[in-house]
């Protein structure tokens, strides 16, 4: 599959039709998605008649978009008009979107083709893509292990080559953990970067859309699409967005390259090898490796869960089956009532929900949630701080490969603790891309991190240009 | 320690959510590690962090009134039964 730049350009340039683009999409996902099950639907009829669309308006000499032709997959949980969407989750089987999310509008605008609705954990709470109403996705390199999540399908569906870009969200690390364990590019901007008008909601104050794509470019592409202020979306910010794929430069010569303190410590052997061979090998570009201290970064974990499920708490009390989602009928009582209607939740958002309903307890409240949001204030002064002195910080994805199937099963501890890495940019609210830096001893791909403040998107994607060239 | 006061079955009361007894016993089991674990936070030093501080920044628009007409009748539409421009819901009690 060719990367979302050559197909946009080729499409622009009538070397190749927005058609054929999308057909291939459409029979790669036909001949890979049975096994790994990437994709809960797809749209195909709908997507070749807008390829067929795209090519006439070409033929009629009118300027394409940016994204021309480029065959994407969405999230499960991003409205596009008319078209389910379930957050994977028995909850909503039967809902379909009223409305176009922002994102969805810009993608339409920019011309990119949507295919289908990818797979993901439910209510994108999850690390693995176990939890969804579909079953599993599968990771493209070893279909026995996880790819995980919580946008496991749309990171699946980009390391399969079904398409070359899909759409995630990213909480705690869904959009970079699931691209680091199917060895493709993941971003998730700073908050406020991208509207989440549209998205339904898990954590209002860590949410953010982002993007999987088979390259940096794609990504930076991508992502200048997608940033902007949308007046539906109050965090969304009002700064200009730059073109981020013009804005690679000749060499990352000088780059600060920030290497937190004790980051490597609790890593197995294998990707800590590779973090460290990827650290020599920006060095060896001319970057400059700084020690940096974040000293409360290693409470990010405990401090996401706390203030991400106090959200989810009250985001999904909306789900009580009198307006919409599922809704029992044999209720004898309102509370009965309320009961029945909640009781399609899986076991991981249920548990998520009573979690963040104790922490917010009025005698809870001070020791456990408050504490919390003021600890993630000192995160993000660590970071502010760091970024004063370096212009990239550097950390693995994860601190391992794609485990296997149903494995961490009994102790979902284990699985909040892999989010280390990934939830300090949510909790900080900082711009984070995962790039793959290799594999393992056992061929997985291992995923490294930059992290760059808000605005400077354009930072780590340069970072991450230069150092994926370089690979 | 939280749940020493509360215990799964009655936080799962407060949200709405029935549990089994075997899920009871389930959620009990790992909420316990997870407060525990969360209790790691109770370590950190915050008497000079002000007490409200909002996730990040927000930026309001004019306070000037929108008319949504049509996404209003869209929302309406979405429902199966309606009467002029309200839907009709299930009876609850």
């Amino acid at each position: 599959m060719k990367t979302v730049f050559e197909i946009a350009q080729a499409v622009q340039s009538g070397s190749l039709t927005a058609k054929e683009a999308v057909q291939e999409a459409l029979d790669k996902i036909k001949e890979l998605n049975p096994q790994i099950n990437a994709f809960v639907e797809v749209w195909p009829e709908e997507a070749l008649q807008r390829a067929a669309e795209i090519d006439a308006r070409r033929a009629k000499g009118e300027k394409l978009g940016p994204l021309a032709g480029v065959p994407v997959g969405i999230k499960d949980n991003i409205l596009y008009k008319g078209h389910k969407a379930t957050c994977c989750s028995k909850m909503l089987a039967n809902y379909v979107a009223p409305y176009n999310s922002t994102v969805v509008n810009k993608l339409l605008a920019a011309d990119a083709v949507i295919v289908g609705r990818t797979n993901m954990d439910e209510f994108a709470m999850g690390s693995s893509n176990q939890t969804s109403v579909y079953g599993p996705a599968h990771n493209p390199v070893d279909f026995d292990r996880v790819p995980g999540g919580s946008s496991g399908g749309s990171a699946a569906a980009v390391a399969a080559g079904m398409v070359p870009a899909a759409l995630g969200t990213d909480t705690g690390g869904s959009v970079r953990q699931p691209a680091a364990f199917c060895g493709v590019v993941g971003i998730k901007p700073g908050y406020g970067r991208i509207s989440r008008y549209g998205v339904v909601a898990f954590s209002s104050g860590a949410d953010q859309v982002g993007v999987l794509s088979s390259d940096v470019k794609g990504a930076a592409l991508m992502l200048e699409v997608l940033c902007g202020r949308d007046v539906n979306d109050s965090t969304s910010l009002e700064d200009e967005v730059p073109a981020f794929s013009q804005q690679f430069t000749a060499d990352i010569k000088g780059l600060k390259v920030g290497m937190p303190k004790g980051f490597l410590d609790n890593l197995g052997a294998d990707v800590k090898e590779k973090i460290q061979a990827a650290a020599e090998k920006l060095k060896s570009l001319g970057a400059e490796l700084v020690e940096v201290d974040v000293p409360h970064a290693k409470y990010s974990a405990p401090c996401y869960y706390i203030i991400t499920s106090a959200e989810a708490s009250s985001n999904l009390a909306r789900f009580d089956g009198l307006r919409y989602g599922f809704s029992d009928t044999s209720a004898n009582d309102l509370n009965d009532q309320y009961e029945l209607n909640r009781a399609p939740f899986g076991e991981e958002v249920k548990k998520r929900i009573i979690i963040g309903a104790t922490a917010l307890k009025a005698e809870n409240y001070a020791a456990c949630y408050l504490q919390a949001v003021k600890v993630r204030e000192l995160i993000k002064q660590d970071f502010a701080r760091a970024f004063e002195q370096v212009d990239v910080i550097l950390t693995p994805t994860s601190p391992t490969t794609a485990f296997t199937l149903g494995a961490h099963k009994d102790n979902p501890l284990a699985v909040y603790l892999a989010d280390l890495y990934t939830c300090q940019g949510n909790i900080g609210g900082l711009a984070g891309i995962s790039v793959p830096c290799g594999n393992d001893k056992a061929g997985l791909p291992v995923g490294l991190q930059f992290y760059g403040p808000i605005l400077q998107e354009e930072k780590i994607l340069n970072a991450a240009y230069h150092f994926e060239k370089a690979l | 320690m939280i749940l020493e006061k509360d215990n799964a079955l009655s936080c799962a009361r407060m949200t709405k959510i029935r549990l089994r007894a075997e899920e009871a016993a389930m959620y009990e089991e790992q909420l316990k590690d997870l407060f525990q674990w969360v209790e790691e936070l109770s370590k950190v030093d915050t008497s000079a962090v002000p007490e409200t501080t909002t996730a990040h920044a927000a930026y309001l628009r004019p306070d000037e009134p929108v008319t949504q007409e049509e996404l209003a009748e869209r929302l309406v539409s979405a429902f199966s039964q309606q009467e002029g421009h309200c839907a009709k819901v299930k009876k609850v009690l």
